[in-house]
């Protein structure tokens, strides 16, 4: 692993955190620089180790090589010069004069400089053979994984001697090389020209991977994204022809339109259920696993619609999602739970006197609690005219104070952003009470009650279609 | 307003000098049958403040963006609420009820009318 190490030291600067930390460590001992092998400490826990005598080491390989070297992907490329494993490297054997000097430094010098005959061509790092045979392999990923494993126990060597370190890795490796070659301590100028040439090339070789990184990242992102969109619309047999990013708004309310299309067939398949069960005089524990299977769906719409809510606020609280029969009743994006319970009282009788205070006090509460939702939106309403007004007088042209102006609209914006809280406490309270009622009822009554929820809507549905077909004169 | 926009009163005194911001919290909870803690510009804090009035109870209420050290208390709200949102906090006789929705769904599950008969807030 040393010769390796060397190698990628010396030819991949400043990879990136990607990459095998090795590279990383090359690196910082190259160059006397913490920070990427800081990363690779992070990635591994390894302590700290101090390259200095290493980097020194490594100086006359440097030299040797940098005249052969490009940057990252070389034509000619030092066997040095494995960057990214995935990246094909062309090697051209170059049998170095040098070679047998690094050779005998097994860990330090870039092995693979050395061993350049036997390198392989898409091989990330082939470290000198004779220095670690066992490095030599066609798979890159398998590679990292030879020079993961070949650094993990290198933090052991931590405050090692740069000689020690040399001996653990050459024993590592099981190289058969022996002693370890200490360069000379010259650091003259072209020699810092062509270690800040190596880091520079090598971070930008770096961050042109990241960049590419991300793209590929993002782009499986979109792309499951738009095949989780496709499968919904084929199953609603629409066909969305989603946009890109831009259009994500749109489609989160489309997405809801048609999740909530399904979800009312799925309803009706549960109301149906209630009412072949009721009609069959099943037991109390049969009809209360279905009624729990007809809670849960109603759960999911809410779930569902908190989804939509943080997609597209306004197509949720404006209630664009119901048929306009149903947008008549609207309160904050949905039904308003007191005037349910209103409509289904009567349904429930008989009711024991118990159950009917329970549903007085439920209907009392939701009461009460509408109206401070109702009476926070107006207070919303309030801050944010008085926002969009403070931007600067309603008589003056609207570029008349710009800073103000933008200003207040950027307050106007987040004041706007609060909808969606008030649109998720009125869900919650229509969850609440829905599950109240479930338990105030007994299994019978409570089958009754969710029929009558379920036609009453399917009957507002069916309004819906006979006025927008009514004769127009 | 009905509720007590006076209750800094009591904070003023120089005993508070120094404390933890979340003993503060815990502290200035316990004094009072039903305190909540809100921002003045958040809109969900006023309907949760209409919600105690509409029943009838007086709650006492911190507007963390008038208190110097508010922020320090807002940070201690949102590591025990364990969410992003600090305000609104509702304490009753001493004990924290939740940010909107807990408060929301104990009233419609029925738990808030004898929490708050239970800390002397409400007289039936």
């Amino acid at each position: 692993m040393a010769s390796n190490n060397n190698t990628r030291r010396i030819s991949e600067v400043g990879l990136s955190d990607s990459e095998p930390s090795t590279q990383h460590l090359v690196y910082g001992v190259l160059h006397g620089i913490s920070p990427p092998s800081s990363n690779f400490i992070d990635q591994h826990g390894s302590t700290a180790y101090d390259f200095g005598e290493l980097e020194e080491a490594l100086i006359p390989k440097v030299l040797q090589n940098d005249g052969d070297r490009k940057p990252l992907l070389g034509i000619h490329p030092p066997p040095t010069l494995e960057i990214f494993p995935s990246w094909p490297v062309r090697y051209q054997p170059t049998p170095r004069a040098h070679s047998h000097q690094s050779g005998e430094s097994t860990t330090d010098s870039g092995s693979a400089q050395n061993t350049g005959s036997q390198l392989e061509p898409e091989s990330p790092v082939s470290s000198s053979q004779k220095s670690q045979p066992n490095r030599r392999s066609s798979d890159p990923s398998l590679h990292q994984k030879q020079e993961r494993s070949d650094m993990a126990p290198a933090p052991s060597d931590s405050t090692a001697h740069h000689h020690n370190q040399s001996k653990t890795l050459v024993d590592k490796r099981g190289a058969s090389s022996s002693t370890e070659r200490v360069g000379s301590k010259t650091l003259d100028a072209k020699t810092l020209r062509r270690l800040a040439q190596n880091r520079e090339a090598a971070k930008k070789s770096r961050l042109r991977k990241k960049a590419y990184v991300q793209q590929l990242e993002s782009s499986k992102i979109k792309l499951t994204q738009l095949e989780q969109d496709l499968q919904r619309a084929r199953a609603q047999g629409l066909f969305i022809a989603g946009a890109g990013g831009g259009s994500n708004v749109s489609s989160g309310a489309a997405i809801f339109d048609m999740e909530h299309a399904r979800w009312i067939e799925e309803n009706q398949r549960h109301m149906a259920e209630l009412r072949a069960g009721l009609n069959a005089h099943l037991p109390d524990t049969d009809l209360r696993l279905i009624l729990d299977g007809c809670l849960g769906h109603y759960d999911e719409i809410f779930r569902l619609k908190g989804i939509a809510a943080k997609a597209d606020v306004f197509h949720v609280f404006s209630g664009l999602w119901l048929t306009p029969a149903e947008r008549c009743f609207l309160w904050m994006g949905g039904f308003k739970p007191s005037e349910l319970l209103k409509i289904l009282v009567p349904q429930l009788e008989p009711l024991t006197e118990q159950q009917f205070i329970g549903i007085c006090n439920l209907q009392q509460s939701s009461q009460q609690a509408e109206e401070a939702l109702s009476q926070g939106l107006e207070a919303l309403h309030q801050s944010l005219a008085d926002t969009v007004v403070g931007g600067g007088s309603l008589g003056d042209p609207p570029n008349h104070h710009v800073t103000n102006y933008m200003a207040h609209m950027a307050i106007a914006l987040a004041r706007l952003a609060n909808l969606e809280s008030f649109v998720r406490q009125a869900d919650n309270l229509r969850q609440q009470t829905l599950h109240q009622l479930r338990r105030i009822l007994t299994v019978r009554q409570a089958v009754r009650c969710f029929l009558a929820i379920g036609e009453y809507y399917s009957r507002l549905r069916a309004l819906s279609s006979l006025w927008a077909s009514r004769p127009r004169e | 307003m009905h509720y007590q926009t006076e209750a800094w009163g009591a904070y003023m005194a120089p005993r508070t000098a120094g404390t933890d911001p979340l003993e503060r919290v815990e502290r200035l909870a316990a004094e009072n049958a039903v305190v909540i803690f809100s921002i003045s510009s958040c809109c969900m804090c006023h309907a949760v403040k209409r919600l105690f009035c509409g029943m009838g109870v007086n709650p006492t209420v911190y507007e963390l963006d008038e208190d110097p050290r508010g922020k320090e208390m807002e940070k201690a709200l949102v590591r025990l609420l364990g969410s992003s949102q600090a305000v609104p906090a509702v304490f009753i006789g001493g004990k924290l009820i939740g940010p909107m929705d807990r408060v929301m769904a104990s009233h419609i599950n029925g738990s808030l009318v004898p929490l708050l008969k239970e800390a002397g807030a409400l007289w039936l």
